[in-house]
C-alpha cells in the first residue's frame, strides 16, 4: 500500500490581539471547505480553531499584538490536523481553566463562569494534542474528513 | 472593547424578549447585561420569562458562553426562567455539550418560543 506524504494546505501568522480568532476561523475554513469535511464537522473545527487562538492569542501571547500567533493546515489522509502555536512556554497559563467546567457549579458561584476553551475544543474535534519546546507551545488539532460518524452529535 | 453584539428588547405577552445580533463574545458583555436589565424592568408583568433570541447570531465562543451563564445564574437567583430560540444546529450542539440546554428550554424560532410561552400546551 502507497503511503502518501502529509501535504501542507496553508501556513499563516496572526498578530495576536483580541477578536484575531475569526481570522484564523475564517482563513481555515476557506482552506478545508472542498476536503471533504460535512457542514457540520465544519463548524466544529471552526470553533475549536477560534478558542486554540483566542488562548494563543491571549495565555500565550498574553495579548501582545508583536508576538505572532502561527497556524499550520496539513491533510494527512483522511485527517486535517490544524497547528496553533503561540510562545508561551512549558507552563501555559490558562489559568482559568485548570479544571472540568461544571455548569451547577457555575450557576451556584462555586466556579467562574469561564473556561469553556479548552473543553469545548475537546468536544469539537476527534483529537487533540498539545506540544512544548519550552518556549513554543502547539495545540494540534485533527479532524477526520468523512466516515459514518461524522455527524453523529447532531 | 468595541462590541459586535446588538441587542434589541421588546414585551410579548408572557415574555420579554432580548434579540441579539451579531457576535456574543467577551466584549459583549455590557450589552447583554443592559439589555437583560431593560427586558425585565420594561415588563413587570411578564418578567419571569425571559427569551434570548439568536437568531441574528453568526458567532457565540467560549467568553460568550460565560456571559450567557451569567445571565442564567442572574436569572435564575431572581426566579426568572430563561429560554432560548433561533440557534443554528452548531450552537444548539454547544448548548447540549455544555448542558446549558438542561436549564435553557430551546426553540427553532422566536415564533414558536412565543407560541409555547403563551398557549402551553396541555
Amino acid at each position: 500500500m502507497t503511503q502518501v506524504a502529509p501535504r501542507r494546505l496553508d501556513t499563516f501568522t496572526l498578530a495576536s490581539e483580541p477578536g484575531n480568532e475569526r481570522l484564523a476561523l475564517a482563513r481555515v475554513a476557506s482552506t478545508v471547505k472542498d476536503i471533504g469535511l460535512s457542514d457540520a464537522r465544519l463548524e466544529r473545527l471552526k470553533t475549536a480553531v477560534a478558542e486554540a487562538t483566542m488562548n494563543a492569542i491571549e495565555h500565550g501571547n498574553g495579548n501582545r499584538p508583536e508576538i505572532p500567533v502561527e497556524v499550520a493546515v496539513t491533510q494527512d489522509g483522511d485527517e486535517i490536523i490544524v497547528a496553533i502555536t503561540d510562545q508561551g512556554g512549558e507552563v501555559h497559563p490558562e489559568a482559568d481553566e485548570q479544571e472540568e467546567p461544571d455548569l451547577i457549579r457555575k450557576l451556584d458561584g462555586d466556579q467562574s463562569p469561564r473556561g469553556w476553551g479548552l473543553f469545548l475544543i475537546r468536544n469539537m474535534v476527534d483529537a487533540m494534542d498539545i506540544t512544548t519546546d519550552g518556549q513554543r507551545h502547539t495545540i494540534w488539532l485533527t479532524m477526520r474528513t468523512g466516515g459514518a460518524a461524522d455527524d453523529e452529535r447532531m | 472593547m468595541t462590541s459586535a453584539c446588538e441587542a434589541t428588547t421588546r414585551t410579548l405577552p408572557g415574555a420579554a424578549v432580548i434579540e441579539l445580533s451579531g457576535e456574543v463574545d467577551g466584549s459583549a458583555a455590557a450589552v447583554l447585561t443592559d439589555a437583560y436589565e431593560r427586558a425585565v424592568t420594561a415588563s413587570p408583568e411578564n418578567h419571569d420569562t425571559v427569551v434570548l433570541d439568536f437568531a441574528a447570531v453568526d458567532y457565540i465562543n467560549s467568553t460568550g458562553i460565560a456571559l450567557i451563564v451569567s445571565v442564567l445564574a442572574r436569572a435564575r437567583a431572581e426566579r426568572r426562567k430563561v429560554v432560548a430560540s433561533g440557534l443554528s444546529p452548531h450552537y444548539r450542539e454547544i448548548f447540549d455539550i455544555t448542558r446549558l440546554s438542561d436549564f435553557i428550554e430551546l426553540f427553532p424560532d422566536l415564533d414558536r418560543a412565543v407560541s409555547e410561552l403563551t398557549h402551553p400546551a396541555a
